[in-house]
């Protein structure tokens, strides 16, 4: 135990990492999931195998793999696109923070797209014809109507897919960026004591994902709070 | 930007080179990872809480962690822990090859063990209170009517992490493996061409996928065969 006290404030500034990136992604991951699932109940052929070649693409190709590309895609896309006005610029890449965020949210966003097309369709169509009936615009049937149905039907899958983002963060630290997995390693240089440092990158991984679970359950209750028996 | 034809047919057998080593991954975790699942499955229905609140630790921490602490927990860490040094475990430890079989088959036991479970709780009761009535004892219900039931059941939800894993075994280039991942990712680092190099992989993992898929899919279908409706 005693190894770890000099490390603390590291390891704390490392948790704050993993939550920027979570943060972060899990936007990303909502908004390429409906998109996603946008193009894949829509009629358009072109939208529908776009988004038909993206969910197959991103979950079945493995995780690391689509970091690796996008990062050092990017860094070599990026350099010459730079070069292209400055040839001094020897390197450019996009920060590790941004490029590991935009991948893991493409991969839970892949599988965030299922989900939400399996919820729109669960919604009741009486509904929907219900507020066509009353003269609701087709925005406002999607964001009063379509959209409050949809997430009761998607929750429970969906906290699944944040604990997958929570956990993903962690692959990042292989392109380098100063999350606890990136904090370990440099106490394991000057400790020499892996298995502590790494032990206490478990429990905080543990940790957050406890907060995740707990949180889904208290917004799968108040999703479902018209649906509880009164006393 | 242009695309290194050369290159990519260069490269794709130097990386079907390592595909061997998937295989072995894949199918050594996979088939121990099943038998690790069983037993978690039935300690957990036991009804003994000394048997069950043990499973259900192990399942709350090997899920709620990231695959990739995991494997470094076990492949950097565990080498600090003397009496691991002294162990009979030692040779397989002491090898990355040895440390990613464990590390996965600790990994996907876990979630395995509660897609089972989800297939025993999916069996319905009637059938298992007609065994009863027959004269059955609990052995025989859970050996002759719980268990091919529930494997029908959970079978859809066993091939998605028969997938999962097939992409797990890609962080075993994180701790030295030389597997498709790894010789991808030190082509990359000597030619500096990923796109070339991470694109065709993808192509070479997304076949694996659908292989799985396909296998998968003719089992379900052989073993749904008595209530597929006569065309």
């Amino acid at each position: 135990m005693e190894a770890i006290s000099g490390w603390w404030d590291d390891f704390f500034w490392g948790s704050v990492v993993i939550l920027q990136i979570f943060v972060v992604a899990l936007i990303m991951t909502v908004l390429f999931g409906l998109i996603g699932a946008a193009a894949k109940l829509s009629n358009n052929r072109v939208a529908k195998s776009i988004a038909g070649a993206y969910t197959v693409v991103f979950r079945g190709t493995p995780e690391i793999l689509v970091l690796l590309l996008i990062y050092f895609g990017s860094a070599v896309t990026l350099t010459q696109i730079a070069q292209a006005f400055d040839p001094e610029i020897k390197f450019m890449d996009l920060p590790p923070f941004w490029a590991g965020s935009l991948a893991i949210a493409l991969i839970v966003g892949s599988y965030a797209t299922e989900t939400f097309r399996g919820a729109f369709l669960g919604v009741e169509p009486g509904q929907v014809e219900a507020a066509r009936a009353l003269g609701l615009s087709n925005f406002q049937t999607f964001v009063y109507v379509r959209i409050p149905a949809m997430w009761r039907l998607a929750l429970p899958p969906f906290g699944n897919h944040m604990l997958s983002l929570i956990k993903d963060t962690a692959l990042i630290s292989i392109i380098g960026t100063q999350e606890t997995l990136f904090v370990a390693e440099q106490a394991i240089g000057t400790t020499g004591k892996p298995f502590t440092m790494y032990i206490l990158v478990g429990l905080i991984y543990l940790g957050f994902s406890t907060v995740i679970t707990l949180a889904v359950m208290v917004l799968e209750k108040y999703a479902n709070r018209h649906l509880e028996v009164g006393r | 930007m242009s695309f290194d034809i050369a290159l990519i047919v260069e490269s794709i057998p130097e990386m079907l080179g390592g595909i061997g080593l998937t295989f072995q991954l894949l199918f050594l975790s996979g088939a121990l990872g099943l038998v690790l699942a069983v037993v978690l499955l039935l300690m957990r229905i036991s009804g003994r809480w000394y048997l069950a609140v043990p499973t259900m630790v192990y399942i709350y921490v090997f899920r709620g962690t990231p695959i990739l602490v995991q494997i470094f927990i076990i492949y950097y860490g565990l080498p600090q822990l003397e009496f691991v040094r002294e162990s009979v475990f030692w040779p397989i430890l002491r090898e990355p090859f040895g440390c990613a079989i464990v590390a996965l088959t600790l990994n996907t036991g876990a979630y395995v063990s509660e897609i089972l479970r989800g297939g025993v709780l999916g069996v319905d009761r009637g059938l298992k209170e007609a065994g009863a009535a027959l004269g059955l004892s609990i052995r025989q219900r859970f050996v002759y009517i719980t268990a091919p039931i529930a494997i029908r059941l959970a079978l859809p939800a066993y091939s998605n992490d028969v997938i999962s894993l097939m992409k797990s075994t890609a962080l075993a280039s994180t701790i030295t493996l030389l597997d498709m991942m790894g010789i991808a990712r030190t082509i990359v680092a000597e030619t500096y061409a990923p796109y070339e190099v991470f694109l065709s992989l993808m192509v070479i993992y997304l076949i694996l996928t659908w292989i799985i898929q396909r296998t998968f899919g003719l089992i379900e279908r052989r073993l749904s065969r008595h209530i597929r409706s006569e065309v």
